[in-house]
């Protein structure tokens, strides 16, 4: 479970001796239950993303706590915090973010070569999610050799083969034209039956937001719980 | 990560750059290469002296020198650790002549003990070491020096010199006394022994080699044959003692413990250990110009390694998002830079001794070639030497410089904010 408890945060903007500070959150508190998938809502610059980052352990907050099954974020290093992303997280990312250089089977591979697991427990691993997620004919293509829904299934690839409890989704559908975005809803939603991931969705679209049985609203820094569930 | 995985993807990177990679080892590899050559001809030139002084002399010899020395202060030279022999000669002081088939001429002798020349490496060309009393030996170009003065010689031509064999023969020794007297006294003595030439064409040895059993004989009849009131000032010999080390590598030590015991002392070590301080501090500057040359490739290093972070700004937020902890960012970008600094260093080894090889192959002829072939056969210089010491030192300046270079890019790499790096598009 996702806990946040009075979570504020500023940025310092200006030049340096003559700073202001921009307060982009504001005391937040914020809850997701294991198995859930939570979408947070919000338009360009209300500070979903500076949350999504803080629920990661990217950014340290001002002030407030992050706690994941109990264990403060706020209070590690930033090795622990790396550490702990990579044994707990998964990450989609809006532009995928893959590797140029790897091909999707390494891409996907990545997470468990950072983790130090054997080659070939890795190999199995992969090979068997490329079978689940029906990317097997793709494994030997590099990122620019794809299309936008087939990085993003990658991607999500990539966020599944550790078997984290929790992927952080930042505009997972940002860059997808509205058929592959309704596919990838789709993977998301069924992976969360599946396997009972959490995920957590940071979106400016209702639509993508409606698939969150929790749903969070962010207006200037501020988080409103909130919005009925909508069938996909 | 695991190492391998760790070198894999490091090799990963290094591929994807081959020809910025390619052009940084190059320059790596000629400021090492560049070292080991310049610091090679320090340690060629010191080879080259060094072999020419150990040719040239006995280098396990060290010469002592004392105002009261005496067979017993010999005898206990014996005593020192890895001494092989001592040898204490007594040269006559007064004049000493000899006289063979008409031939005269003056000579240099010694009073020697036998059994330690032997032991002491003396070495005969023909004949054999005396045996019974009234045999000696005689240096190698003792016949040259007895010349027979009935035949007139016109100015510019040299005196006849005995020309016969000396082995067998006997001939008439005596000496002169105080005031020039000619001691009244001749003795008869059968050389049986011609000891070898010296190393060193210009060396003379015509030196007559006597059994120190004949001394006393001689002195008695040197006191009797000189003027009573200056008996006391005359001194009949001079003592030389020298030692002689098992090895060369006691010679050292010897010295010192010689020099302990307050005697006066020459060894080649002396001179190796005043050649070796100069070369040493030689070597130190090729060294540090050396150094220089691989400080100037750091540049291309440090330059490499910083464009590699900064292309890869997003890969490493990617990684780090992930779940990569700063230290495996910092030790991949500083394998890259170690390995740019190991090849560049392994391949400057091979080139060096390519280079030195040719140097040593090639130069001699040259410098041969340009003195118009005068120099003959003894011209042996040993333009470079590249010792293990040195390749030891200049990998480890090369790959400590590679390692210091890449420090701080990869020390930007594990700084390198998550979220900007994602955002980060190139």
């Amino acid at each position: 479970m996702i806990e946040v408890k009075g979570l504020s945060h500023s940025f310092r903007v200006g030049k340096k001796g003559k700073e202001t500070e921009v307060p982009v959150l504001k005391e937040l508190s914020l809850k997701a239950r294991d198995g859930e998938i939570v979408s947070i809502v919000g338009r360009s610059g209300s500070g979903k993303s500076t949350l999504l980052h803080i629920l990661a352990g990217f950014l340290q907050p001002d002030a407030g706590r992050v706690l994941v099954d109990g264990t403060d974020l706020t209070s590690m290093s930033e090795a622990q915090r790396a550490a702990f992303r990579l044994d707990r997280f998964g990450f989609v990312f809006q532009n995928f973010q893959l590797m140029p250089g790897l091909t999707a089977f390494e891409n996907i591979e990545l997470p468990l070569t950072l983790k130090g697991v054997p080659a070939a427990e890795r190999k199995r691993k992969v090979e068997e999610l490329l079978e689940s997620t029906g990317l097997t004919e793709i494994r030997g293509h590099y990122p620019n050799e794809l299309s936008g829904g087939q990085q993003q299934r990658v991607g999500i690839a990539r966020a599944l083969i550790t078997e984290p409890p929790v992927i952080f989704a930042d505009e997972p559908t940002g860059s997808l034209d509205s058929e592959t975005e309704q596919d990838i809803l789709n993977l998301i939603l069924s992976l969360n039956k599946k396997y009972g991931i959490t995920f957590v969705i940071i979106t400016h679209d209702d639509e993508v937001a409606a698939i969150a049985k929790r749903q969070y609203r962010m207006h200037d820094g501020e988080l409103t719980e909130g919005g009925l569930r909508h069938v996909v | 990560m695991s190492f391998k995985d760790q070198i894999a993807f490091v090799r990963q990177h290094i591929r994807r750059n081959r020809l910025r990679v390619f052009m940084t080892v190059l320059a790596a590899t000629m400021g090492t290469a560049f070292l080991i050559v310049l610091a090679s001809v320090g340690f060629g030139l010191q080879k080259t002296i060094k072999d020419d002084i150990l040719s040239n002399q006995m280098v396990t010899q060290i010469e002592v020198y004392s105002e009261d020395m005496t067979d017993a202060k010999a005898d206990a030279m014996k005593k020192i650790d890895h001494v092989e022999a001592v040898v204490h000669r007594k040269s006559l002081v007064p004049m000493a002549m000899g006289e063979l088939e008409g031939h005269t001429g003056s000579m240099n002798t010694y009073f020697t003990d036998f059994g330690d020349e032997q032991a002491s490496g003396f070495k005969l060309a023909e004949g054999r070491f005396p045996e019974k009393p009234g045999e000696v030996i005689v240096g190698s170009q003792f016949a040259a020096q007895l010349i027979d003065e009935s035949v007139e010689v016109e100015e510019g031509e040299e005196p006849a010199s005995y020309e016969g064999k000396v082995i067998g023969q006997t001939f008439a020794f005596s000496f002169e006394g105080e005031n020039d007297e000619t001691a009244s006294k001749t003795w008869p003595f059968t050389i049986v022994g011609v000891k070898e030439a010296p190393g060193k064409d210009w060396a003379f040895d015509g030196y007559l080699y006597l059994d120190e059993s004949f001394m006393e004989e001689m002195e008695s009849a040197y006191i009797a044959a000189s003027s009573d009131n200056e008996q006391e000032d005359m001194s009949f010999t001079n003592s030389s003692v020298n030692v002689y080390a098992d090895d060369l590598a006691n010679v050292k030590a010897i010295t010192q413990t010689l020099k302990d015991d307050g005697y006066a002392v020459y060894s080649v070590s002396e001179e190796i250990e005043q050649i070796d301080v100069f070369f040493l501090a030689l070597k130190a500057g090729l060294i540090f110009v050396g150094t220089i040359a691989i400080l100037i490739a750091s540049i291309g290093i440090f330059n490499t390694m910083t464009m590699a972070v900064t292309e890869r700004t997003r890969e490493i937020g990617v990684m780090k998002a992930l779940g990569a902890g700063p230290k495996l960012i910092q030790r991949l970008f500083l394998m890259e830079s170690a390995w740019i600094g190991l090849v560049g260093t392994v391949i400057a080894v091979v080139i060096s001794y390519g280079v030195s090889f040719a140097a040593n192959a090639i130069l001699p002829i040259v410098v041969d070639a340009a003195l118009g072939g005068e120099t003959g056969d003894s011209f042996k210089v040993t333009f470079s030497v590249i010792p293990w010491q040195l390749v030891l030192i200049a990998s480890a300046i090369s790959l400590t410089v590679a390692m210091i270079s890449g420090w701080r890019p990869a020390r930007k790499a594990t700084k390198t904010d998550v979220i900007g790096a994602l955002r980060h598009e190139l």
